[in-house]
């Protein structure tokens, strides 16, 4: 519990991870508790109301069809947050197991997930997620799974590249010598040790991931309307960039500044726990 | 070192194999097909049925695969169903659009990334790191085709300095290598200045500091030749970004290229592109890991040998 | 070292010759950016396209064309007549026409012509004619199978848009990609599928028809038609000078445009209804009480009003407005009624729920809304689902591509509502959305009614001439309009849109599109 409580303060002792841990609380405050938070509700249309500009009553304006920005974006939060968390989540559980097994056990089974492995981690995940979503069809769930399978080769490899290093180490050497199964040896010794740095590249892919989300939205894929998200209000605001330009700019900012505050507390946990060399190996 | 290029390329034979397979199949896993979008209105049923033979989409999926696997033996990548003309025709038309768009990306990305990743490392942890890895930062962490749209209204429509679509002029590209560009600095900067104080603190730099040896000299001629090792690896890695990953700044800046060529041809489902697009990037994807092993092990012995 | 300061070199003078190149835009050399729509239409080759965009009629020549009111005139053809039990038509040509490789035009040709769409996608188009026979070398005689009184309509089209019969013949399937070759104002110079077609002009061309002031070869030597993709970047280009011309705008545009002092727009009358199926084979739509009360929730006027700032029209029936068929019975048009429709659900047992969503013993009124990828149909499918909302009806809105909704509609169970829009002037369009034999793709409707069936039979073999035909499809019409098996939405209007210090263009469009009757009277200023 010591080493717990220590990191926390680290982190939050470093300028750059206290003002992000900061800011990260506010983004995920709006998106749990958006209806207390929104001024408005996020799909009533007041369509005589279209493309207003920022002023008192609406903050950020209003968007094509009269509906309050501001609210759109605090709602916006609670999607682009959960598709990207859960995704990630996926991916990371997904990609710890398949990485360990083959880390662990080598042979054919390793000599396969390594060469799927290189061979999609230099394929853009854009792409990736395009085409999956082709196949199973547009909508949040599939957003997830797509964003999830891009993502997928990076844990892999992360967790590979851990439990190979740590394979090798005396005492999972000694512990095996001494009777202990694989399962033990897998959940006992190696995962525990390999988990960190992954859960802190978890945390790093989770801001690409909001920009992934973003970018299927702009593409049309992703959340449908009227559920707001970042990146499906940027799309729509496309057409509306010349006379309301407000649509795709504060959404827009709206990213930026959580996928920043998520790489600065990144950082700073990278820091806390002086694990770069361990990240960087794979 | 030539045997080691032989070995390393012979392994990618089994891999290729697979590799068509899959794109093969993955294609025909996405719901509709190319008819749909060719019948005319006004056409019957059966005029539907006889387009699909004639294309041979009736055929189990193994033998459609064995007849495209049999022309790609002779270098033919087979002939578009809607855009009727030969893939290679298509990819030829695109492929030097991404390329140039991806290589200045490239180059833009690599040479500010490393400048500013070394200005960072020699100023470490000092207001300069601060503020150049904090500007760096935000090319990362905004979708690109955001920055592309605010580049357009800015330089394009409020400043009339660029065009704002097509390829049609050189000024055409500047803005769009800018978004992908920068996007991609922040990568190289952050590889470049922990590989730079990584290996300041090694006992080599450490000798030639004592030798007296100046400074900046140490610092460029020492260690940031040095710390260009692993840049070259991550960006030999990223090869299929440099020709497929432009896909959605080519949709904003309305440029043609590989990566617009495979999303339209996906969305009419226009099987031959899409599988020559996507053999092209998995081809560029394996020969980029293959010249990344064998500039790292042209410069580094010990690869060489882990490797073979 | 040497041949690196000759590449240098070499590079250096081809960016030098863009620079040039692009500095300075040459007297009457125009660029045009291709309708949206249009982008990525395969090829040039009017008899096996499927698809072919706006500049393909400026390179073919067609034997009749339409002006904007839907009337006939002649092109290739000077004048025409036909029997009155509608089994022959006897065409007189234009003499002295070549096409682009100097091969003569004359009745030979057409005798080429028409047999050369047997197996092809478009042959339908030229099912009813038997044989053609030479009367002259300038008169030709169409045997008829059977009277088809939509004849004219199908000869307008731009699939019938003559090519050389030399060079068609000779160049196999690379013909309309590599090269096309017409008698048309314009020859083809370059073409690179999704990105742009070059156009220079013909100087020989004599063959422009009555449409036209200008007589003799086009005023623009060369155009450079772009495909761009996107409505909002190809609006930018205009107002930045990249381009001349914008040959569509969207109708959400034209509020904006109206702003910019330095650009013009003209309207035509569009082709386009935007329009709602339901499909009447799975609940709640298989009860015509229900697909009553949500055609009549749809309010056009608000649409028409709020999204498109009053440009354009409501749709109330299923046709475009301008067409003979679509002038029903005032009893058949569909028209908001938001009253009606609460009545009719709520006779029909749908009481409404607290959550403001009906519900029948136990099971709620909450349907499935289907869209397609592009900022109208989103806009007008949001606003759709609200005004359902409305009257009590809970929709759920999923956006599929183009190819993926048609897939789905194939399943035949899978869809209930769906937002979509089609383009086509000739009432024949209901036999399409609606024959029997088209189930789940096309007729998304799932429309299989005998009476239905027996009326399109009548409509589409049944006719001997234009006024019957007229009547047969009316009727068939308002058949199909008391089932409500479509909600009738909107109908766009064409328009185009020009730098008005850089182009003069025609007060009037002559056509049912900007076609080159209209093409080859602009001029640069």
């Amino acid at each position: 519990m010591t080493i717990k409580s220590d990191l926390i303060s680290k982190v939050l002792r470093n300028p750059r991870g206290g003002v992000s841990a900061v800011v990260l609380l506010v983004v995920i405050i709006c998106a749990v508790f958006a209806p207390l938070i929104a001024p408005y509700a996020y799909d009533v249309q007041a369509l005589r109301n279209a493309n207003l500009d920022p002023s008192w009553t609406n903050w950020m304006g209003t968007d094509e069809f009269g509906r309050d920005l501001f609210s759109r974006i605090i709602y916006g939060a609670r999607t682009s947050l959960s598709v990207a968390v859960t995704a990630i989540s996926i991916s990371v559980a997904v990609g710890m197991s398949i990485g360990a097994a083959a880390g662990y056990f080598g042979g054919m089974f390793d000599r396969v997930v390594t060469a799927a492995v290189d061979l999609t981690w230099s394929f853009p995940e854009i792409l990736i997620a395009l085409i999956l979503i082709a196949i199973i069809g547009p909508g949040l769930n599939s957003t997830m799974i797509a964003i999830s399978i891009a993502y997928l080769a990076q844990f892999t490899r992360l967790t590979r590249a851990q439990v190979m290093a740590l394979k090798n180490e005396t005492y999972v050497e000694a512990t095996a010598n001494l009777g202990a199964g694989h399962t033990h040896i897998i959940f006992r010794h190696l995962l525990p040790n390999a988990l960190t740095p992954v859960i802190v590249a978890g945390m790093l892919a989770t801001g690409d991931a909001i920009i992934l989300e973003a970018t299927l939205g702009f593409f049309g894929l992703g959340a449908q309307p009227p559920t707001p998200s970042w990146g499906a209000m940027m799309s729509s605001g496309t057409a509306q960039i010349f006379i309301a330009p407000w649509i795709i700019i504060f959404p827009g900012l709206a990213i930026a500044i959580t996928v920043i505050a998520i790489n600065l507390f990144g950082d700073a946990v990278i820091e806390a726990l002086d694990i770069r060399n361990r990240l960087r190996d794979s | 070192m030539l045997t080691f290029v032989i070995k390393r390329l012979a392994s990618l034979v089994p891999v290729f194999l697979v590799v068509s397979m899959i794109i093969f199949m993955i294609i025909h896993l996405v719901p509709g097909d190319p008819i749909d979008s060719i019948v005319q209105i006004g056409s019957t049923p059966e005029q539907k049925a006889e387009l699909t033979a004639k294309y041979g989409l009736d055929k189990p999926l193994i033998v459609q695969y064995g007849i495209w696997l049999a022309k790609l033996a002779t270098g033919d990548l087979g002939e578009a169903i809607i855009l009727r003309q030969p893939v290679s025709t298509l990819i030829a038309q695109n492929l030097p659009h991404s390329l140039i768009l991806g290589t200045l990306a490239l180059v833009f990305s690599t040479i500010v990334g490393i400048a500013a990743g070394a200005v960072a490392a020699i100023w470490k942890d000092g207001f300069v790191d601060r503020a150049v890895m904090g500007i760096i930062l935000l090319g990362s962490t905004v979708p690109s085709f955001w920055l592309g749209l605010l580049m357009i209204l800015l330089f394009a429509v409020q400043l009339g300095w660029f065009p704002v679509s097509g390829a049609r002029s050189w000024s055409a590209l500047v803005l769009p290598v800018l978004t992908i560009g920068f996007g991609g600095v922040a990568l190289v900067a952050r590889v470049t200045r922990v590989a730079m104080i990584d290996i300041a603190r090694r006992d080599f730099v450490m000798m030639l500091h004592a030798k007296g040896v100046p400074a900046w000299r140490i610092q460029l001629q020492h260690i940031l030749r040095h710390a260009l090792l692993p840049v070259v690896t991550i960006l030999s890695l990223r090869i299929g970004w440099i020709l497929g990953g432009a896909v959605t700044i080519e949709y904003v800046f309305a440029r043609p290229g590989l990566g617009s060529l495979l999303i339209t041809s996906l969305n009419q489902r226009d099987y031959p592109v899409v599988q020559g697009c996507l053999l092209m990037l998995a081809i560029a994807v394996m020969l980029g890991t293959l010249i990344g092993d064998i500039v790292q092990a042209a410069m580094d012995p010990r690869v060489r040998e882990r490797m073979s | 070292m040497r041949s690196t300061t000759k590449a240098i070199l070499l590079c250096g003078s081809a960016l030098l010759s863009v620079a040039l190149l692009s500095g300075t835009a040459m007297a009457q050399d125009v660029t045009f950016v291709m309708p949206a729509r249009d982008v990525g239409a395969p090829s040039y080759n009017p008899i096996k396209g499927t698809r072919l965009n706006a500049a393909t009629t400026l390179i073919y020549d067609r034997m009749v064309i339409q002006d904007a009111d839907q009337s006939f005139h002649g092109q290739l053809a000077t004048s025409w007549e036909t029997t009155s039990d509608g089994m022959s038509w006897t065409f007189k040509l234009k003499p002295n026409v070549k096409f682009h490789d100097d091969e003569p035009f004359n009745a030979e040709t057409i005798v080429w012509w028409v047999p050369k769409f047997k197996g092809t996608e478009n042959a339908f188009m030229t099912d009813a004619i038997e044989k053609v026979e030479v009367i002259d070398p300038l008169t030709v005689k169409f045997v008829m199978k059977n009277p088809d009184p939509n004849l004219l309509f199908n000869m307008a089209s731009s699939f019938m848009g003559i090519p050389s019969p030399k060079a068609f013949d000779a160049m196999g399937d690379r013909f309309g990609v590599s090269a096309a070759v017409g008698t048309g104002p314009f020859k083809l110079e370059s073409f690179a599928v999704g990105q742009q077609t070059v156009l220079v002009r013909n100087d020989a061309y004599n063959s422009a028809s009555k449409l036209s002031t200008n007589q003799g070869p086009a005023k623009l030597k060369k155009i450079t038609l772009r495909e761009i993709p996107d409505d909002s970047t190809a609006f930018l280009e205009l107002k930045t000078g990249g381009v001349d011309m914008l040959l569509s705008v969207p109708t959400d545009f034209l509020p904006r445009l109206s702003a910019e002092r330095a650009t013009k727009v003209v309207t035509l009358p569009g082709t386009e209804v935007y329009y709602m199926p339901m499909n009447t084979s799975v609940e709640p739509f298989t009860d015509i009480k229900v697909r009553e009360a949500t055609a009549f929730a749809i309010n056009q006027k608000e649409i028409l009003a709020s999204l498109f700032g009053g440009v354009g029209a409501e749709a109330n029936t299923f046709l475009i407005g301008g067409l003979a068929e679509a002038k029903v019975d005032p009893k058949f048009r569909i028209a908001y009624d938001p009253a009606r429709s609460r009545k009719v659900l709520d006779d029909a047992g749908w009481a409404l729920g607290p959550d403001g969503v009906r519900a029948k013993g136990g099971v709620k009124l909450q349907v499935k809304l289907w869209t397609q990828n592009g900022t109208e149909f989103k806009r007008i499918t949001e606003v759709v689902q609200a005004q359902l909302k409305a009257v009590g009806i809970g929709a759920d809105i999923t956006v599929f591509d183009a190819a993926t909704i048609t897939a789905q509609y194939r399943k035949r169970t899978e869809h209930q509502l769906a937002v979509r829009v089609y383009s086509w002037a000739n009432a024949d369009i209901l036999d399409w959305f609606f024959s029997g034999k088209r189930l789940g793709h096309p007729n998304h409707a799932m429309w299989n009614d005998p009476a239905s069936e027996a009326l399109n039979e009548k409509a589409m073999k049944g006719s001997r001439n234009w006024d019957e035909r007229v009547t047969n499809f009316r009727a068939y019409h308002e058949n199909l309009l008391s089932q409500f098996v479509f909600a009738p939405i909107y109908q766009p209007v064409q328009n185009f849109a020009y730098a008005d210090a850089r182009l003069s263009v025609p007060a009037t469009i002559r056509g049912t599109r900007l076609q080159s009757q209209t093409v080859v009277d602009i001029e640069k200023k």
